[in-house]
């Protein structure tokens, strides 16, 4: 499907403009139609999600977390995205979303919890929590979400062996023959 | 299908009325699930060969593992198994319960179902059609007139190494042995 | 013959009942547009049934289930099915008490199986049989009062002489009443509430496997046969066809041509409400006792004013 690329989108560019006049240190690029990326440092997300939130972008879809292993350092990705505005529902051709982008170190990886400007950000963070490792302060609950046993290494990171955790865990089981030949 | 020899059924109704009437256990796990509902309604009916599901355990007398088990899921199948009365058959659909299938290397699901509860055939395919469950079903159907579908009694009989084996992936279980006279000795 | 009648009727019952459980798999089946199993699955489930060993919760949890099965027993006997009827005396006042034997047994059981799925089923069960009492009371009571009778001999041999009671005015309204409750006592869709599969896995039989399960097999098809046999000897003149039997009437032909043709009114009536069970979905038990205590309950009300101011 064809599709033609209008860079010149007059809220998302004034947008664009206010974002750039009130934060340094922060870099935008609007690959498409209502769409825009922020990458930042980590001290300002939470007040350029509070000013987002105030424009109008008040429906947060998720947060998610990439490993650059290489550059030793995890990635935070939150959506935010504006589909009504005073309970009346935009056309789709005006619906927008933003992505907002950070980096925080790996070693001591902790950042601070959304909750207290996004409600339903709590089960995003502990899935986080559980598959990266990723300390949220002030999150109520960092308790498991999905995974049932213990592992020493939080199993969504690069470092972590999947075939010899397997080898380890589920291979050194016996068969039942086995377990009866070894008996004898 | 031997269905209308008289014969066969007055030596052994027992065996006879096992092969032509399987409840299956409605449990729905893994990717399989979606190849049961066309099975078992008008397109490829099951009912013909008296398949139906039943919703307890305690009513069934096969179990179709459908597809990749995970740990957690592992426990619930154990607990339902160990529910259903004598003499029950346990069939696997899929690559997954084989070796891993597609979830080899995953640090979640176990590689070998036959470890920790007796299967009696596997089905392959990922996921197999209708076409190939019924095929499935008719080899199961050979394998009971040749008394080789004995999984229940291999679980009564090597209960101690299950129970070791189970012990061994989940630490302490919270379900007491099921035979205990097995083990005491 | 007396002591005949005792084995023959209970016998013909069940097979006639697991015949209808059969039946109703393959019609419901081909209204699906598909094969379905042979009519002689029910046979094979029960005899697999019994080849399982199953376990046992207590001593009451066996005993309810056998207590359900012979109250149905004990209200065949009392039921004439064709010119048979071991039993006769107390008539409609006793097969109406006895026939809340079942669902006690059935409760006794279930208690003892502390299965919350189980308790469930259970008081649906029992408010639903609240449900189709009150409708089902004043039918028998306009029955009763227009043929001045408690006895249903009786009843099905005046049905002969002057013609069925669906045909006579007053009772018309009771007969309509009596097949608008009709699936809430054979537990068939719309009512099929308390022994639904997929919405409190299969109520009070959750907890039965191997015998116990073929023995509520067979009771529940045991308590099919007494719901329609109930209809068929009230409004529908029981083994009689306009007269035709008059002349062979006292001879063993006449009995069993009788038996016949009471066993295909009953498959009639049963077809029927096969067709009404494959179309409905299930009613909630709010939805049905709103239902049961109000068209029916109006109807069999008339009914029973008309034939009591008319009498």
């Amino acid at each position: 499907m064809a599709s033609i690329i209008h860079k010149g989108n007059s809220k998302m560019t004034d947008l664009k403009q206010m974002l750039l006049s009130g934060f340094d240190d922060i870099n935008i690029n609007i690959p498409e139609d209502n769409r825009m990326v922020v990458s930042t440092k980590k001290e300002s997300v939470l007040s350029i999600l509070i000013y987002l939130k105030k424009f109008g972008y008040n429906h947060f879809a998720l947060v998610s977390c990439n490993d650059w292993i290489d550059d030793n350092e995890f990635e935070l990705i939150y959506i935010v995205s504006a589909y009504q505005k005073n309970d009346e529902q935009y056309q789709d051709i005006e619906k927008s979303s933003i992505i907002v982008k950070t980096r925080i170190s790996r070693e001591k990886a902790k950042f601070i919890t959304i909750i207290d400007i996004f409600e339903n950000a709590e089960p995003y963070e502990r899935e986080i929590h559980e598959m990266f490792g990723i300390n949220f302060e002030g999150h109520p609950r960092l308790t498991p979400l999905m995974l049932e046993r213990n592992y020493k290494i939080p199993p969504f990171r690069k470092d972590f062996d999947t075939n010899k955790y397997v080898e380890n865990t589920f291979g050194k089981i016996p068969s039942i023959k086995e377990r009866k030949e070894g008996n004898k | 299908m031997d269905r209308n020899k008289i014969s066969k059924w007055l030596k052994n109704p027992g065996k006879m009325a096992h092969k032509y009437s399987f409840h299956v256990v409605y449990f729905c796990t893994g990717c399989g699930i979606i190849e049961i509902p066309p099975s078992i309604t008008a397109r490829w009916d099951a009912e013909r060969f008296g398949i139906i599901p039943v919703a307890t355990p305690r009513q069934a007398n096969l179990f179709l593992i459908t597809g990749y088990v995970s740990t957690k899921t592992l426990k619930a199948i154990i607990r339902t198994y160990e529910q259903m009365p004598d003499p029950k058959y346990t069939v696997a659909l899929g690559s997954c319960p084989i070796n891993g299938g597609m979830y080899y290397d995953s640090y979640n699901t176990i590689t070998s179902l036959d470890k920790y509860i007796p299967v009696d055939g596997y089905i392959a395919g990922c996921m197999p059609r209708p076409e190939a469950i019924f095929i499935g079903v008719t080899h199961l159907w050979k394998l009971i007139d040749m008394d080789k579908a004995d999984g229940y009694k291999r679980y009564r009989e090597d209960y101690v190494h299950y129970r070791a084996n189970q012990e061994q992936l989940f630490g302490e279980l919270e379900w007491p042995p099921l035979f205990i006279k097995e083990i005491v000795k | 013959m007396q002591i005949s009648e005792f084995i023959l009727s209970p016998l013909l019952a069940l097979i006639i009942g697991i015949f209808f459980l059969g039946l109703a798999r393959k019609i419901m089946a081909r209204i699906h547009w598909r094969y379905g199993p042979p009519i002689t699955q029910p046979v094979i489930d029960i005899i697999r049934m019994f080849s399982q060993k199953a376990i046992s919760h207590g001593s009451i949890f066996n005993f309810g289930l056998i207590f359900s099965l012979t109250g149905s027993i004990v209200v065949i006997l009392f039921l004439p099915i064709g010119k048979m009827c071991p039993l006769s005396s107390g008539g409609l006042l006793v097969i109406l008490y006895l026939m809340l034997l079942a669902p006690l047994g059935i409760a006794l059981s279930s208690g003892e199986a502390a299965n919350p799925n189980s308790s469930i089923g259970v008081s649906r069960k029992f408010l639903l049989a609240l449900g189709y009492e009150v409708p089902f009371l004043l039918i028998l009571l306009a029955v009763m009062t227009y043929y001045h009778t408690i006895s249903l001999i009786e009843i099905v041999r005046i049905q002969a002489n002057t013609g069925w009671s669906f045909g006579s005015l007053p009772l018309v309204l009771s007969g309509i009443a009596y097949f608008l409750i009709l699936p809430a006592i054979l537990g068939m869709r719309p009512f099929e509430i308390s022994g639904a599969a997929q919405e409190i896995s299969s109520g009070p039989k959750v907890e039965f496997g191997g015998k116990f399960l073929a023995f509520s097999t067979i009771q529940h098809a045991l308590h099919e046969f007494i719901g329609i046999a109930l209809f068929v000897n009230l409004f529908l003149g029981g083994w009689d066809l306009f007269g035709v039997l008059e002349p062979i009437s006292n001879t063993v032909w006449g009995t069993i041509l009788g038996i016949i043709i009471f066993l295909i009114k009953m498959l009639i009536i049963f077809i029927i409400e096969l067709f009404i069970n494959a179309v409905f979905p299930r009613f909630r038990i709010e939805q049905a006792m709103k239902y049961l205590w109000k068209w029916p309950t109006l109807l069999s009300f008339i009914g029973l004013l008309i034939v009591v101011l008319f009498n």
